[in-house]
């Protein structure tokens, strides 16, 4: 693609910023000009060819802001809810009924530039631009009474943009949170999301996050989460897709202190030509952490899931216990997983382990089910949703367990 | 019920059934005994509709050619088989998984699908019955369950679905006295006119239990001899070898 060019004077165009925040971003505009967009030369996006797929997909990028208004949107019905809307990234309103409002800061955006340099160049591409996003803190011992849904709304007009955005969840000591990111795609047209997230989780804390859209996309979404796990934090990202084309996600989780625990649970059932990856640095930096990652991926037509995970344990963090598997079902000859476990450990009295497999149908199990009666494609679709079934179980909530059910089941039936 | 005539079944260009003819009316029971290797299982799978098998011969069932009829219409229209192996299936729900198949065997004979309620009903009735712990059915269908409770599992599986031909292979293998008797008794009380049953087994055991109209013994994928309950008996005396 000729047309992707971004000049240093978008940066000027940033208004009320600090000499210091200037020169970070033109150090990362700098960054992300000489390494251009991401493709598969780089280690971490060999499944991934990131700039082979902005070349195919798009004529001309650009990352002029665009309008962040509208009139409506449908609010989730299937349960109470606090939320928080973003219009193309950028904080439109919020609303915390449930809650003791005292307790709880959203802010637009947070200009903070305490942020190393990442290798990552969509990761630097977003330092240097971003201006849209939240910032939400939450005080400490306030624990959350119901979920709360982050819609993250894109509009009609966006087309061949490029979104840079930038977000923070803190939990402090001994709060609670629970989060659903609900991505609402009204734009029928091409363009990129790029989100950098940062969360920090204090002593005690608990931050439950959902992964989920409402329908299928053109939008291709990247976003790099870096998360910060202190004393006996729980942190628990569950990951689920309604069918975006193209999604990245690139997550990093410092356990920086003991008995921390991190789960990274995925089910995902893919089709067409959809590509989603994720990739994941566990980094055990403390005694006594526990982390837990399963994958579990079902791909039809001509779709591609990756899945790069890799478990750092510093020399430090005795008694690590960390869990890796990754699994792939794979319903069509066409369809691609693509998995590198990677295990990095400096310590010796440390439980780690890893697996992965893919494979088909089994068509022993399938000539059992319709041996009772079931079609042949309702024995696969069983099969299917008890594949997926164990990240789901992760789900207490009943009235939420439903809903996720009833978004895959959606995806699952449109085979 | 079942007609078959001069059936041939062969895997991997090796042949397993050579020419099997074996007539079951409705309201009879059969018993097939026979060593191992004798093809057995795989008549148990070619009246299923397995993959994998090259067939040859006549297979009727109520006057359909069965050759003709998929896996899943051969149960709509009544053959249910219980497993010598019933498969495992991580994360299916036994409730969910047999309340879809009771409803798509409901909906191919033009009845109306049971509601949750009327189906628990059906298996609390069921299940109490053969005095089967139901707790079994909210557990993911047999994974980690015993070789009896997955054999249990089938029998209460057979009595839900009520077949017109339920098909037993090897189910008393494994089994003690009173999982036994409890097979037996599935089959026992689902007998009647209508119904017909093909009972595969090694041992004469079983027989003590369910009295079968007819019984055939398979050597080298034919039936080499027919008799009636006494040729059972004279089996587990003599054993297979006298026959040959």
């Amino acid at each position: 693609m000729q047309n992707f060019e971004i000049n240093s004077n978008e940066i000027d165009k940033i208004k009320k910023i600090t000499t210091e925040e200037k020169n970070f971003r033109i150090k990362n505009l700098e960054l992300f000009r000489a390494a251009g967009f991401p493709n598969k030369r780089l280690e971490d996006w060999k499944f991934t060819d990131f700039e082979n797929i902005v070349d195919r997909n798009f004529e001309k990028l650009d990352t002029k802001k665009v309008p962040s208004d509208i009139n409506k949107i449908d609010l989730l019905k299937d349960f109470e809810h606090n939320y928080i809307l973003l219009i193309n990234g950028n904080l439109h309103s919020s609303n915390f009924d449930y809650e003791e409002k005292s307790k709880i800061k959203i802010n637009p955006y947070d200009n903070s530039i305490d942020y190393k340099i990442n290798k990552n160049p969509l990761v630097c591409l977003n330092h240097a631009l971003a201006e849209n996003g939240y910032s939400l803190e939450i005080d400490k011992n306030y624990k959350f009474k119901k979920v709360l849904v982050i819609y993250n709304f894109f509009t009609k007009d966006i087309k061949n943009k490029i979104l840079n955005n930038k977000n923070k969840i803190k939990v402090n000591e001994n709060a609670e949170l629970h989060v659903i990111e609900y991505t609402i795609n009204e734009s029928k047209s091409k363009f990129i999301n790029n989100v950098y997230e940062n969360i920090i989780l204090e002593k005690n804390s608990k931050l439950k996050n959902i992964f989920i859209q409402s329908n299928k996309s053109d939008g291709f979404f990247h976003k790099f989460l870096k998360n910060k796990l202190s004393l006996n934090s729980d942190y628990s990202n569950l990951i689920f897709s309604s069918g975006l084309k193209f999604n990245k996600l690139d997550i990093e989780c410092d356990l920086i202190e003991e008995n921390c625990r991190c789960n990274i649970l995925s089910a995902l059932f893919l089709k067409q030509n959809e590509h989603q990856e994720i990739k994941t640095l566990v980094n055990h930096l403390a005694p006594n952490c526990k982390s837990n990652q399963k994958v579990k991926n079902v791909l039809s037509s001509e779709s591609k899931g990756v899945y790069q995970g890799k478990i750092y344990v510093k020399d430090i963090a005795q008694k690590t216990n960390a869990y890796q598997l990754s699994k792939a079902l794979l319903l069509d000859d066409n369809a691609e997983f693509n998995s590198k476990p990677e295990l990095e450990i400096y310590a010796d009295d440390v439980k780690c382990s890893h697996g992965s497999s893919s494979g088909n149908i089994d068509q022993d199990s399938l000539h059992y089910l319709m041996t009772r009666g079931l079609s042949r494609n309702d024995s696969i679709k069983l099969l299917i949703k008890g594949f997926l079934n164990d990240v789901i179980e992760f789900i207490k909530n009943p009235s939420i367990k439903k809903f996720i059910e009833s978004k895959l089941e959606e995806q699952i039936n449109g085979r | 019920m079942l007609e078959i005539k001069n059936l041939q079944a062969s895997i991997n260009n090796k042949p397993i059934l050579k020419g099997l003819d074996l007539t079951i009316k409705p309201g009879e029971l059969h018993a097939i005994m026979g060593p191992n290797g004798s093809g057995k299982s795989t008549l148990a799978h070619v009246l299923t509709g397995k993959n994998g098998y090259e067939i040859s011969g006549e297979l009727n069932f109520k006057g359909e050619n069965l050759r003709k009829i998929a896996v899943e219409e051969r149960a709509q229209k009544g053959i249910f088989l219980a497993f010598q192996y019933p498969l495992e299936i991580p994360g299916v729900n036994t409730n969910i998984f047999l309340k879809t198949s009771l409803n798509s065997i409901r909906k191919s004979k033009g009845e109306q699908a049971l509601d949750t309620l009327a189906f628990l009903k059906l298996v609390r009735e069921k299940s109490s019955e053969l005095g089967i712990d139901e707790e079994i059915l909210s557990r993911q269908l047999n994974v980690g369950f015993s070789g009896g409770e997955k054999k249990k599992n089938e029998i209460l599986q057979m009595k839900i679905l009520d077949p017109n031909l339920s098909i037993l292979d090897e189910t008393d293998s494994g089994l003690d006295i009173d999982a036994l008797k409890i097979i037996a008794k599935g089959v026992n009380t689902s007998r009647n006119s209508e119904k017909s049953f093909l009972i595969i087994t090694h041992y004469q055991r079983l027989l003590e239990y369910i009295k079968p109209d007819f019984v055939h013994v398979l050597s080298d994928g034919k039936i080499i001899k027919t008799g009636c309950g006494e040729l059972a008996e004279e089996l587990e005396k003599t054993g297979y070898k006298k026959l040959n």
